[in-house]
């Protein structure tokens, strides 16, 4: 367990769904859902949580009459998981 | 997915899952190239066949492909309703294919305009250009018209070809773009009648024949994802 790392990030689900992000330009709620294979409710919570705290944008539309979800990573949380990363690379380096 | 907090091993982990998972995310359906690899192969075909033995069918058999953007802005609709991820990589795919488009209606106002302005502007300086034929000493009036047409267009067809395969790494369409490089150098040397045919066989190997590949891969994605 370590101090340093942003705990908004250093959660299993929040950080899985910000790895995603990272990689991608914006994704549907399903998209992440499917990859994290996290139930509906825990993601929704996970991402109003990123969400609250800055890291991600989350627009909601309609897609053939059905609410859809984007999800799309900030300036602000892309920051926080570079250096969230390295953080974790100091931290593994020092434990070489 | 719990949300229990990491050890630091377990974080690296799940980035690197994470990240990878981004990766092999492949949603390309190849619609778009089997379509314009098949109706650019069957105009460019037909041309040949047309110049080969000396007939007409009547019309320009060119003018298919403005009746297949039709279908093309229904897939991309439909393509685009059933994308759950929009990536940089296909952001960028698709600028490119998009500049193609301008690039490749841009190459056929200039060929028409240019046809016409060459005609009037020799008119206007009293000049009229005339071919003889050494053999049989005809004379017929000389149109002004960019040489080997079709090979400019053969550079247009792999540009965006290559392109999209260099990004997306997918070897078909390097291969299909570098045949389509190797017409176009063929073209340089050859008359309008197997311009068409190397166009032909551009299209068919740089388009039609990756697009049914990457069809093939997309189905194969889409079974294992139902199973």
């Amino acid at each position: 367990m370590f101090k340093d790392l942003d705990p908004i990030l250093h959660s299993q689900l929040r950080l899985a769904v910000v790895s995603l992000l990272m990689g991608v330009k914006e994704a549907e709620f399903v998209f992440l859902k499917e990859k994290t294979n996290a139930t509906a409710g825990n993601l929704s919570v996970q991402i109003q949580k990123l969400k609250e705290a800055g890291y991600i944008d989350v627009t909601k539309k309609f897609k053939n009459n059905y609410p859809l979800t984007i999800c799309k990573i900030t300036t602000r949380g892309i920051k926080a998981f570079e250096e969230y990363v390295k953080n974790l690379q100091e931290y593994l380096g020092k434990n070489k | 997915m719990p949300t229990k907090e990491l050890t630091e091993e377990e974080s690296l982990k799940l980035i690197t899952d994470m990240i990878g998972k981004t990766k092999s995310h492949f949603h390309e359906s190849g619609a778009s190239l089997i379509l314009w690899g098949t109706i650019a192969g069957f105009c460019a075909i037909l041309s040949f066949i047309q110049s080969y033995w000396h007939f007409s069918i009547g019309f320009d058999v060119w003018i298919l492909t403005l009746v297949a953007i039709i279908p093309q802005v229904w897939i991309g609709i439909k393509e685009s309703k059933e994308k759950v991820v929009k990536t940089y990589q296909e952001t960028y795919i698709d600028i490119i294919w998009i500049v193609y488009v301008v690039s490749i209606a841009a190459m056929l106002i200039y060929v028409n305009v240019t046809y016409y302005t060459s005609q009037r502007l020799l008119s206007n300086d009293g000049i009229e250009l005339f071919s003889k034929n050494i053999a049989t000493g005809e004379i017929k009036p000389f149109q002004v018209f960019p040489p080997s047409f079709s090979s400019i267009m053969m550079i247009l067809y792999a540009f965006p070809t290559l392109a999209t395969g260099l990004i997306t790494k997918y070897r078909p369409l390097i291969v299909g773009a570098m045949i389509c490089y190797v017409c176009f150098a063929v073209s340089l040397f050859t008359s309008f009648t197997y311009d068409m045919l190397l166009t032909a066989i551009a299209v068919i190997c740089c388009w039609l024949i990756p697009g049914l590949m990457m069809r093939n891969r997309f189905l194969k994605q889409k079974i294992e994802k139902d199973v």
